[in-house]
Formats: C-alpha cells, structure tokens, sequence
C-alpha cells in the first residue's frame, strides 16, 4: 500500500495530493503552509538544526519550556510533517532540492536579501521542477526601490498605514500629541499575510492547470496591511486623508465610551435607533429635550449630551447594556476579555476553539479555522511535528529513500 | 463581447470563471474584487434601496455621488454592475438567470437575507449543482450572536483583538482601518479558490463559511492560548514586544510624524548604536544584552526619541536601514498612496473612473512573476452593464428588457 495515504487528510480534501515544502523564519510563511496543510496539501515543513524560532516563543503548557509545546509553534504548524535538514551540508542540501523536484509549491519567509542569499529565487530552482510554485514572503518584497530593507511585523503595520489608523472609529485618539500611532501586541502582518499567501498559492495551482508552469509569487508584509484597509485608504484617494483625532462624527452617537464593568461601542445614529435606545436607558426626562431631536443636533450638542448618556452607561455593565441596546434593534457591543469572548455561548456553541492536551494534561486551546466549507471540511488531522519528527518518512515516501540511503 | 475581458492578456487564475456578486460594504465586494483581478468576470448585483458605501463618504472631492465614492470605488473594481431592484419577483427572477450561468457566489448580507430573497443556498444548487457558495457573515451563519449587527468596532471588542490592544492597565483599543472586513475577505477568496480547485478535479461545487469574528480571533493565537492555560488575560503592551527593544514609534521632525523602529538582535543593537553616532550605548551594562533592554526601555526609548526627534522620518530610516536595523515610516494613508516603493512594484497603481476621474487604487496584494493585474479596470457605475448582462448574457428580448426597466425591476 502506498504509504503515502496516511499523510493525506481523509475524507475530501480540496488540496489533497498538494504537496508543499515550508522553508521560513517568519510566522506568515508557516501560517500560509499551515493554510495549506488545513485545506488538506501534504506540508513538510524543513527545518535548520537550530529549529523554528517559533519553538521557544510559548505559550508552555505544564508550566516549563518545551519546545514541542509552544503555544504559538503549536498554532502555526498543525497539519504539517516536520524533516530536519541542514542546508550547510551538501548532502542534506541535496536532499532539499530533491524535496523541491517532487514539490507543487515552496513556501519562503524571510528577509529579502537572505532569500537571495540563499540561493531561492525560483529561478534558480525552476530546473528541479518547472511546475514549481514559489511563494516568497518577505518584509517589503523582492523587488523595488526597499526591497533589500529589513522589517517586522512592526515595520509592516506602520509602513502599511495601519499604525497611523489606530485606534480606529469611534474610538479615536485623545490627545494626538501624547498618544502615537499603535500596534497590537500580536502579530497582525505575518498573519494577514499568510492568509494572501495560501490564497496566491491556490491561484497558481489553478493557473498551472492550463499553463503546466509554476511561477514565483512575490508578497510584501507591507502591501498585505495596505491591502485589508481599502476604505481608510479610500479617503485619501478620494478627499482626504482621516485625521489622528477623537472624531466629532457629524452624526451622534456613535461612540465609544466607558461603562460599570469596561467599555460598550454605541451606534445609535438613525432616528429609530436613538428612540430605541433611549427606552433601553428607561426613557430619561432628557431624551425628549430639543437639541438632541436629531442625529445632527446630538452630534452639535454632544458636549450636552455625553455626561448624561455616560451617567446611564455607567450604571450598568457592557452585557446589560448591550442586551438593553440589541433587544431594541440598536447596535452595540461591549469591549469582551479573551476569556469572555472564549467562554461566550456563541463561541461555544459554534465549536470554534481547538482543545488539546498537555503532556502534563494541562487543556490548552488554540483557535480553529475560520472557513468552514461543506464538501471539503477542515480537519485537524496532525499536531504540529516534533523536531525532525518525520524525517525518515518523508523522504521514504517523497524520494523513496531507504534507511540505508540517510 | 464580454465587456470585461481584453485581448492579449496572459494566462490568469481564473479565466473563464464567473462570479455572481451580492456583497455589501467591504468584506464579500473586497473578496469578489480580488476574483475579478485574476481573472473572473464578476457581475455585482446591486439594489438602490440597499446601497450602502455607494452613498457614503469619502466622495470625490468632497461631493455626494453615487459613482464617485471612494468607498465603493476602491473595492468594487473590475466588476460588471447590474442594477436590480430585489424587492421585486421579476428582478429575483433576473437575479437567479445570473446565477445559473455562474460558477461562484459570494454574499454577506445580513444572515437569513438571501434565504428570504429566494437565494439562499439550498435553493441556488437547484439552479447551478455545481456553485461555489461563499457565504460570509459578522459572526458567521451560525450561533446565537448570528443575527447581530457586525459593525468593525463590534468584530474587533468580540474577538479579543482590541483587548490586547491598547497600554498597559488601560482600555481596549478599537484597531483602525476597518480590518475585519477585508481581512475577511480575504479568507473568502482563499475558502472560494479552494472550492475551484476542488471543483476542477471532482466537479464537486459547495457552500462556504466565513465568520468575520472567527478571522479575528485567529490572530490573537497566544492570548488565546495563554487564557486555556492560565486564566490570565494577555497583557496590553502599546507599541513594546516581549521579545524586542527598542520596539515602538518614535517622534520625528514635524506635526504627526513618526518612525517604526525594531530591534530584536544584539548585533542589530550595536548597529543602531553606531548608526546613530551613540556607541556608547552598545557597552552599556543597561543594554547589552536583550533581557536588559527589556529591564531598561523607558531609558532606551527616552535616548532613541532624543535621536530621531529633530530628524524627518526618511533620513531616519535611510541611516537605521543602511545599518540594517528594520525601520519604518509610520505612514499615513496618503503616504501609502504615494509610497515610490508601492508604485514602482505596481500594488498601487492608478485608474481613469468615468465618474471621479483618476484616481489611486490597490492592486492585487501579490505579484507573479512580477504580474498583478494586467488590465485593471475602474469599479462601474451602478447599471452601467445591464445591457450586456441582462441582454446579450441572460437573452433577455427587448420587449420584456423594456418591460422590466418599466416596471422598476432593472434600475
């Protein structure tokens, strides 16, 4: 039997008999692997002696470092095979290559200049395999007036924009000259740009049915930020660019503001909503006076407004508030902990978290995948790999090397 | 001919798919967007009464127009628009005409919309077996928070982003740029290419889910991870990371300019200390080594802010990077327009709109083999392409195409 099926995701799979080799030392390029790997290609992610950075970033179950058990290695490399390979050696670099003749797609990650360094560029490799994708994610692309620049996550979601933009609407920035642009503390570029990544890996899978070539896809940390805020770069584009402020919206409320037990969003703008809302907050003399008669005049009259809505939401906690509020039709939500989003019944019910356990059975939750597909289902078919976990595997059934032939 | 196809092209992903578009705002325009980019036709299917960024700011200029929102313009690109009115049988009746003759829908619609137009997907397979139905929903088409208004501030304080977003000890911070919905898009377009390959190979077509929540809570793994363990909510950290100092924005010359800079390596350190003519601090016992660096960052970012304050942003991350130290500006959106490096490897580009004129616009956020998108095209007026949809694709005859305009279903 060929053995090769036990590395398949069963039943369907949409990439089923993909097959991938993930070379990285940045996070996007294992997320866009891992992608991969959910949509059921077989990855091999090739790893230096030294491992992936990602083994010692944590979180660690059982309370020690274990590099088989971090959190964020964890999350990033589920549903791959791991092979150890040292590329300074030229046995072991001729295996590589041999990986890359069998492969569909190569994903990279890294520095512009180490990728070429390394000797990467596909093409220098297109004459293992001409139908060989490369994908190559890097900080600012391959090409270009800041290609050889190195950067981050940070450098990615300033120079894509997003810093500036943050806090976002309506939550907007106090005091401009106190407060600067802001990133979260996660790592938004790599993982947004993982997700483009898989998604230019499909589309020259795709093309490659009608060409029988493979192609090298050139992805930018920056250009992936730039890319999922359109509309913010809509204004510029169109009138002008949005301010760093604490918007004074010309229709109001539509607020950010704090409650009893945190902070609730409140968007209650259309006449109806502001009615409703008004009742949700039990109807106060207030509600009736003439300068809050419309969205326009509450927005006029907010400095009049403000203190009297935030006696109501101080009152009462986000949940109230946003149960009151959304019974009634009106939109609005309360800032949710990490923990209370995971414990919401809405995540609950719809099984989003993944839960394993520990070596030490310590439960540990990661989060499950966000496409949910009805003829091909992601499956959580393999945990990340241990170190070198599937060496001797892949190679058998990739290049059907024996033991004798390590 | 086909409106949206042009002679010449080299081979694309997805020529000779066809997209039926019912998306609102920005998540399912921005998936079916980047479709047509490489190379689908994608009808948009849109209703007056339920515009949305067509009638919202910015507008061109500063004037109110349907066809000049930047808005709409900026992610309904190289799309086809038919306008019909979905209140009405005939124009459901048109809508479902274009479905049959397409490969993929996508929608985000609030949920249960579509089912009550009649266009829910156990009743579009009857027309088309084989569609690709990409249903994408604020908080997914499950669930009991799936019937909830999915506003970005809401997607950002449910999924946990904005709770580790912020300072330390203060209140979570809404991200901006309104993220959640392209980035979920952007889901959707890997979740609809997935589908096609699949379908190339099996004929098998499907429904797919997108929840714009779920996508945001992917990013925030190690919070996610760090509760199940511990109980313990992930720490807010402004601009600082466990793992590197100097990390953060720093104060440039003029109003509301910034610079990013990120040290993680030692090496990268010296560097810096050399680059900007402090190589004192490369022996200092405070920050010789990354632990200390993280012990003592108010010092170190007093000095690095002391550095750069009189200095303008590029001459910052022109002597940091020649040192190769990773620095950045801190753009704003219309640096990001303007950036040479963007324009040069064409990711921003710009197109003739009819209506509003030239203007910038994104382009495909990847390039192969050095192609985005060889004929990108403005986003149309709002039925600008009814004629060729509803007459030359679907063969409506004039009498009932007349009918039909008179009826208010077309328009």
């Amino acid at each position: 039997m060929n053995s090769e099926v036990n590395a398949k995701a069963t039943p369907a799979s949409a990439l089923a008999d993909v097959r991938v080799v993930e070379y990285t030392e940045m996070a996007s390029a294992s997320f866009c692997a891992r992608l991969l790997g959910d949509a059921g290609a077989d990855v091999v992610k090739v790893e230096p002696p030294e491992g992936d950075r990602y083994r010692s970033h944590g979180p660690f179950p059982d309370g020690h470092p274990d590099p088989d058990w971090s959190g964020m290695f964890l999350y990033l490399n589920a549903n791959k095979r791991g092979v150890g390979l040292d590329r300074r050696d030229s046995r072991q670099n001729a295996a590589f290559g041999d990986l890359l003749a069998k492969a569909d797609i190569l994903v990279l990650g890294g520095q512009s200049a180490e990728i070429e360094r390394q000797g990467l560029r596909r093409d220098l490799l297109k004459h293992l395999n001409p139908g060989l994708i490369v994908c190559a994610i890097t900080p600012f692309g391959l090409s270009g007036p800041n290609s050889g620049y190195v950067g981050d996550d940070l450098t990615a979601v300033a120079s894509g924009g997003l810093s500036f933009a943050t806090p976002g609407v309506p939550d907007g920035v106090e005091d401009p000259v106190k407060e600067p642009p802001l990133t979260a503390n996660t790592p938004l570029a790599e993982l947004m740009a993982g997700v483009l990544g898989a998604a230019g890996c499909v589309a020259a899978l795709l093309v490659r049915q009608f060409s029988g070539q493979g192609c090298e896809i050139d992805l930018s940390l920056q250009e992936g930020v730039a890319a999922v805020m359109p509309y913010e770069l809509a204004h510029a584009a169109y009138h002008e660019p949005k301010k760093r402020e604490l918007l004074g919206f010309a229709l109001m409320p539509n607020v950010y503001m704090p409650c009893k037990d945190g902070y609730v969003v409140i968007m209650a703008v259309l006449e109806g909503h502001w009615r409703s809302l008004m009742e949700a907050a039990g109807n106060p003399d207030w509600a009736e006076l003439e300068v809050f008669a419309t969205a326009r005049e509450r927005a006029r009259n907010w400095d009049a407004l403000e203190p009297l809505l935030l006696e109501w939401t101080m009152s009462h906690t986000g949940e109230e508030i946003a149960r009151l509020a959304q019974e009634r039709g009106v939109p609005c939500f309360p800032a949710y902990s990490v923990g209370q989003m995971m414990e919401s019944p809405h995540v609950v019910e719809r099984g989003f978290l993944q839960e394993l356990t520990s070596p030490g059975g310590q439960s540990f939750k990661l989060p499950g995948h966000p496409i949910r597909m009805g003829a091909t289902p992601w499956q959580s078919f393999r945990p990340a790999p241990r170190m070198g976990q599937h060496t001797a595997e892949v190679l058998r059934d990739w290049l059907g090397w024996t033991e004798a032939e390590r | 001919m086909n409106p949206s196809t042009s002679s010449g092209q080299a081979q694309l992903p997805l020529q000779g798919i066809r997209v039926a578009d019912f998306g609102q705002v920005i998540a399912a325009p921005v998936t079916a967007q980047m479709l047509g980019w490489l190379g689908a036709e994608v009808i948009l299917v849109e209703t007056e009464s339920r515009f949305t960024t067509r009638v919202w700011p910015p507008f061109a200029d500063g004037e109110f127009g349907i066809n000049q929102s930047g808005g709409f313009n900026l992610v309904n690109g190289n799309k086809l628009s038919c306008s019909l009115d979905l209140r009405l049988p005939d124009a459901r009746e048109l809508a479902k005409g274009i479905i049959r003759v397409s490969d993929v829908l996508v929608e985000n619609y609030a949920t249960g919309v579509m089912e009550n137009l009649g266009l829910g997907y156990d009743e579009v397979k009857k027309l088309r077996p084989d569609i690709i139905y990409m249903s994408l929903g604020a908080f997914g088409r499950s669930g009991p928070f799936k019937n909830l208004t999915g506003f970005h501030s809401v997607i950002n304080l449910f999924s946990g982003l904005a709770a580790v977003t912020g300072y330390p000890g203060t209140h979570p911070r809404i991200m901006g740029g309104l993220i959640p919905d392209a980035f979920a898009g952007c889901y959707g377009v890997l979740a609809v290419l997935e589908a096609l390959y699949h379908r190339s190979r099996t004929g098998e077509g499907q429904f797919v889910e997108v929840s714009m929540t779920e996508a945001l809570t992917g990013m925030i793994p190690e919070a996610v991870t760090e509760y199940s363990l511990t109980g313990k909510e992930q720490p807010k950290t402004g601009n600082r990371d466990e793992r590197k100092a100097p990390h953060g924005v720093f104060r440039c010359l003029g109003e509301e300019k910034w610079v990013a800079v990120s040290v993680e390596t030692d090496a990268q350190f010296r560097a810096l200390a050399q680059a900007t003519a402090n190589p004192g601090w490369a022996d200092d016992a405070r920050f010789v080594t990354l632990a200390a660096r993280l012990e003592n960052q108010d010092a170190l970012e007093t000095l690095v802010q002391q550095w750069t304050a009189g200095q303008k942003v590029a001459e910052v991350v022109a002597i940091l990077q020649a040192a190769g130290v990773p620095a950045a500006p801190v753009s704003d959106s219309a640096e990001v327009l303007a950036d040479p490096h963007l324009t040069e490897r064409g990711f921003v580009a710009h197109v003739e709109h009819p209506v509003a004129g030239r203007r910038p616009v994104l382009s495909l956020p990847w390039a192969a083999d050095g192609h985005r998108v060889d004929d990108l095209r403005p986003a149309p007026t709002f039925g600008q392409h009814n004629q060729w949809v509803l007459r030359e694709l679907l063969q409506v005859s004039d009498e009932e195409y007349e009918r039909l305009v008179a009826t208010g279903a077309i328009g």
